[in-house]
Parts: structure tokens; C-alpha cells; sequence
């Protein structure tokens, strides 16, 4: 008799504790999307319901007028489209630049055997140390002395590698069997074949990691495009959408609809390709 | 004895195979790290030591650059701002920093246990950490606006007056760190999540059968196993709070730096008078100070973690 009420007691706190364990990761993940939510509202709303009070969360009418005016080239003050484009298209350089250069130096520096390769390896590794804020000023300076200021090709060239990526790859090509690189060395293989026709395709998860996390970073990333890039053409999204912010001022239809215009394609990716990022971020902690 | 023959022979092996570097490793070894290492020497290390001449000049850009000396340091000292931007980014990161680790211990401790749907939530955790921190802060502005603002008029629920969250000197500081917060907490969720799975069971039910508590189960088995974890989303929490800049930026639409500089952050600083007032010879004495506290603390919390760390994950 006792026993059943003790086991029915443990049931019903666990029951308890399960239900608060719910409210409690629901209430949080609420806070963690609502701001995405009320984004996507305010951007459908027509001007004028933006401000009432209450706050309505949906209107009664779609509004599509903030989201067209971004495009329509009689009302549009920055051409966020064509900001879009560099966008991607300088993180899409940027990835592919740094899984090239990672992986062949993390190859490099696990596999083939050269004088004073561990040394410059921890040499390399420990640039990690140094912020990117603190270097931003003298990166400006050496470009400007090579007269790369203001355009596309300054931005990337300091972006197309990187200590950390080549870390990761450099640990990944570690535990690489021995006897397939042996195996490929006896047929005549040199290390750019044995690179290129064993290691880059047995190697295709990491690589798709580190190329979506270096995307993201850069096609998110504001300090450096703002610092480089003057012109409104040459410009990339968050940039174009910081302008924005002055021009519009408070007009917060035209500014959430921008905003939700800089963040869909990421989402989208994200949502796609959420197992690889959680892979890497967890790849990340364990090393730290 | 045995340790030492072992030591010894690897010592021999490598001693014959230092002499037989193959030519074609050695090409192909110093070609594949030539562009990384290249790229290393020119944005890392030509970059530091021209940082330290710069500093030592009155370079605005557009004149020629005149040797000034201590100049730049001693400016630091008489300069307003210096100290003001020193003291927000220490608030800043004072405040969002342990707060951001110790909410995001709480939720992965809480998801760990058998929750359904853990993908799905793990999504919408993580999904302001892969946003752009413009549009982030865009919408923000719009949730902490005075008169239309949602977050005001929840307040207003309970009978709290309006606050102007971004216009007020003592608000909007704690107003900027606490979006970092929300930002990033995917992030340290996921790292802290990764630990407390790989937590082995059998300890947990060990302690279990001997009696502990959750409580005591947490404390003295769960937590010392995460440690590392909880160590590395701290130290990288640290290192890019004192970087951030972003967030100050864009979450005013004067883009000053705060009312009364009270948002001015070190990088926000920076980047105000390296590319604003053109003055690289002090905006790099304020980038190699910022070097500097960045490799105290980064140095600090080593030997923190020598000392609090219960086991290393490698």
C-alpha cells in the first residue's frame, strides 16, 4: 500500500517537474523568436498601424507596399537588392577562399613532413590571439598603401584565410589513415594528386561546416565592410541596412521589411543545413 | 627507466628522419601554407608592428605623419572618453557576460533531461545567433521605443510608466548588453548542451544509488564534468563583449555613440576616431590598448582555469 503511494507520488512530481521544464524552455524559446515575429509583422503593416496603441501583433490587411517600395526605383533611396547581391557573392568568395587555403594548409601541417613545420604551425595558430578590432586600423592602412581601399578585392584579401579554420582541418586531417596516403605514395601520387582525388572528397563534411560557418560570419559581418567600403553600389546588406536606418528614420515598416529581407536567406540556409551548423558549433566547444 | 628508452628512441627516429626530409614534402609542404602564412605575416604581424609605429605618429591620413613621441599614451590620460568607453565596455561585459553563461547553463540543464522536440528548439534558440546583428538591433529599437514600443507597453500592463530605454544615460547601456545577451545565449546553449550529453550516465546513477540528491548531483558531478565547457563559452563570451560594436552602432539612429557617450564601447571608439575624426595615430594607440586587456584577461583566465578546471576534455 505504502509503496504504491510513494511510486505514485514520484510519478505525479515528475509529472510537475516536467510540465515546468516545458513552460520553462517554451516561455525562453518565445522570448528568443518574438522579435523575429513582431519583425515580420511591423514589416506587413500599412504606416499608419504600425502606431497604435495597444499594439496589434496582425492587422487586419497585408501590406506588401514596404517590401515592394525597397525595389521600386521611384520611392527606393539605397538599391538593396544589388546590396544583396555583394552580399553574397563576397561571402561566397570569402568561404570558398578560406576552405581552400585551410584545407591545404591543414593538410600541410598534419600530414607532409617538412623542417620547422610544428613550429610555424603553433606560430600560425596563435594569431587566434589576436583580436580582429585591434587590427582593423593597421589592415586599413596597408591596404590603402596598396591602393585596395574602396573596392571589393581589399575587403576580401585579408578574409581568405584563417588560423582557426585551418586548426579545425589540420585536427580533422590528423586522424586520416596512414595506410591510404602510404597506399597512394607506392602508386606515385604527389600530395596535390593525393589532396585532391583522396582527401578533399573523403574530407567533404568538414568542408561544408567550415564553409557555411565562414558565410554566415561574413555575410553578417558589419565592422569590416563599413570600414572599407565607401561607395553605396559596392556596399553589402547589413552596411546598406545601417545607412537605411538614417534615411528612413523610425519609419519602421520600410526598416523591419529591409530587415527581414537581410535575414531570410540565412534563415532559409540555416534551416536547411541546421545539422552541419550544430555539428561545427559543437566542434568549436570541444576544442576549447 | 622504461620511460626514458621509449623517450630516447623517439628522439633517434626523429634524429634519421630530420635528415631524410623528402624534396617533394618539403615543396609541396611550404607551397600548401604559403597563402595562409603569407596572409599571416602581412594582416597579423606586419599589421602589429605597424600599429606600434603608427601610435607613435600624428598620421590623419591626409597629411604626411610626424613623429610625436609618447604623444598618443599620454593623451590617454587627459582624454575623456578614453576612461568613459574603458568603464562601458567593462559594464557591458560585466553585465552580459555572466548573466549570458549562467542562463544558458540554466536552459541546457533543463533541456538535457528527455524533452521532446530538442531539434526544434535547439532552432529557435540558435537563430539569433545567426542573424545580423543590424536587423537585430533594428528591431529592438522598435521593441524599446518609448511610445510605440511592445516592451513599454507590457510594462504598461502592470502600471509601469513609460521609459525611454535608448535616450536614457543609465538605461541604455544594461538596454544594448542585455540584446548581446539574448544574441548569443544559442550559442553557449548549444557548446554547454554538447558537454551535458556526453556526461556519462552511469556516474549520474552512481551517485543516484548512493543517495545525492539533483541538487548534489549537479553540483559536484555535472558541473565539475562541464567545467571546460562552461570555461570556454566564458572566455569567448569575453573576448568578443570587449570587441562589440555592433549593437552601440546601429542601435541608435544618431549613431554617436549613446546619449553623453554613455554606449561609447572601446571598438565603438575605435572606429570613431581611426575613420571618423581620421586620426590613425591615436585610433591605434586605443587598438593596442585594447590588445592588451585582451591578452591580460585572456592570460587571467588561463590560470584560472588551471586552478577551478576539474578535468580537461583532450
Amino acid at each position: 500500500m505504502s509503496k504504491i503511494s510513494i511510486s505514485l507520488n514520484k510519478r505525479s512530481t515528475k509529472g510537475i517537474k516536467k510540465f515546468f521544464s516545458y513552460l520553462f524552455i517554451s516561455i525562453g524559446a518565445l522570448i528568443m523568436i518574438f522579435p523575429f515575429i513582431w519583425m515580420v509583422a511591423t514589416s506587413l503593416k500599412p504606416d499608419a498601424e504600425a502606431f497604435t496603441r495597444p499594439p496589434t501583433l496582425f492587422t487586419s490587411t497585408i501590406e506588401w507596399e514596404n517590401y515592394t517600395d525597397l525595389w521600386n526605383p521611384e520611392v527606393r533611396d539605397l538599391n538593396i537588392i544589388r546590396m544583396g547581391w555583394n552580399s553574397f557573392y563576397l561571402a561566397f568568395l570569402v568561404a570558398s577562399g578560406q576552405v581552400i587555403t585551410s584545407s591545404l594548409a591543414g593538410y600541410a601541417f598534419a600530414k607532409l613532413r617538412f623542417p620547422g613545420r610544428n613550429k610555424i604551425f603553433f606560430l600560425y595558430f596563435a594569431s587566434i590571439m589576436i583580436p580582429a578590432t585591434a587590427v582593423f586600423v593597421p589592415n586599413f592602412i596597408i591596404l590603402r598603401s596598396l591602393n585596395l581601399v574602396g573596392g571589393h578585392m581589399g575587403l576580401i584579401l585579408p578574409c581568405l584565410t584563417s588560423a582557426y579554420a585551418t586548426f579545425l582541418m589540420r585536427q580533422f586531417f590528423l586522424s586520416f589513415p596512414k595506410e591510404l596516403e602510404d597506399a597512394s605514395k607506392l602508386d606515385g601520387c604527389n600530395p596535390l594528386k593525393f589532396y585532391w582525388y583522396i582527401l578533399i572528397p573523403n574530407a567533404k563534411p568538414i568542408i561544408a561546416t567550415q564553409f557555411l560557418l565562414t558565410f554566415q560570419w561574413h555575410w553578417n559581418d558589419f565592422q569590416w565592410p563599413l570600414i572599407m567600403l565607401r561607395k553605396e553600389e559596392l556596399q553589402t546588406l547589413p552596411v546598406g541596412l545601417s545607412y537605411l536606418s538614417q534615411q528612413y528614420y523610425t519609419d519602421w515598416g520600410h526598416l523591419m521589411a529591409a530587415s527581414v529581407m537581410t535575414l531570410i536567406p540565412i534563415v532559409i540556409l540555416f534551416l536547411i543545413t541546421q545539422r552541419f551548423f550544430i555539428q561545427s558549433i559543437k566542434l568549436t566547444g570541444v576544442k576549447g | 627507466m622504461r620511460n626514458f628508452i621509449i623517450f630516447r628512441k623517439k628522439e633517434n627516429k626523429k634524429n634519421t628522419s630530420l635528415k631524410k626530409f623528402s624534396k617533394s614534402d618539403m615543396f609541396w609542404g611550404y607551397s600548401f601554407i604559403a597563402p595562409s602564412i603569407l596572409s599571416f605575416l602581412i594582416f597579423n604581424f606586419i599589421a602589429i608592428i605597424a600599429s606600434f609605429l603608427i601610435s607613435f605618429t600624428d598620421w590623419r591620413l591626409i597629411a604626411s605623419p610626424n613623429f610625436v613621441g609618447l604623444a598618443n599614451y599620454q593623451k590617454l590620460f587627459t582624454d575623456p572618453v578614453f576612461p568613459k568607453a574603458m568603464i562601458n565596455t567593462a559594464i557591458y561585459t560585466f553585465f552580459s557576460v555572466p548573466l549570458g553563461v549562467f542562463m544558458a547553463l540554466l536552459l541546457a540543464v533543463v533541456l538535457n533531461q528527455k524533452i521532446r522536440g530538442l531539434p526544434f528548439f535547439r532552432v529557435l534558440y540558435y537563430t539569433p545567433a545567426i542573424s545580423s546583428s543590424v536587423a537585430v538591433a533594428m528591431v529592438w529599437m522598435w521593441i524599446y521605443s518609448t511610445d510605440y514600443g511592445i516592451l513599454n507597453y507590457i510594462l504598461g500592463l502592470f502600471g509601469i510608466s513609460p521609459v525611454d530605454w535608448l535616450n536614457n544615460t543609465k538605461t541604455v547601456l544594461l538596454a544594448v548588453s542585455t540584446v548581446s545577451i539574448w544574441k548569443d545565449l544559442g550559442f553557449k546553449i548549444i557548446i554547454l548542451l554538447a558537454a551535458l550529453q556526453d556526461v556519462p550516465k552511469d556516474m549520474i546513477e552512481a551517485a543516484e544509488i548512493d543517495g545525492a540528491g539533483w541538487w548534489k548531483r549537479l553540483t559536484h558531478i555535472t558541473m565539475p564534468l562541464i567545467s571546460p565547457a562552461i570555461f570556454f563559452v566564458s572566455v569567448t563570451g569575453f573576448i568578443s563583449a570587449i570587441q562589440s560594436m555592433d549593437l552601440v552602432y546601429n542601435m541608435r539612429f544618431e549613431q554617436d555613440g549613446g546619449p553623453a557617450r554613455a554606449t561609447t564601447t572601446m571598438a565603438f571608439y575605435i572606429y570613431q576616431v581611426a575613420f571618423s575624426y581620421l586620426r590613425m595615430g591615436y585610433g591605434t594607440t586605443l587598438a593596442i590598448i585594447m590588445f592588451l586587456v585582451i591578452l591580460i584577461i585572456t592570460y587571467i583566465q588561463w590560470h584560472v582555469r588551471k586552478r577551478f578546471i576539474y578535468l580537461e576534455s583532450d
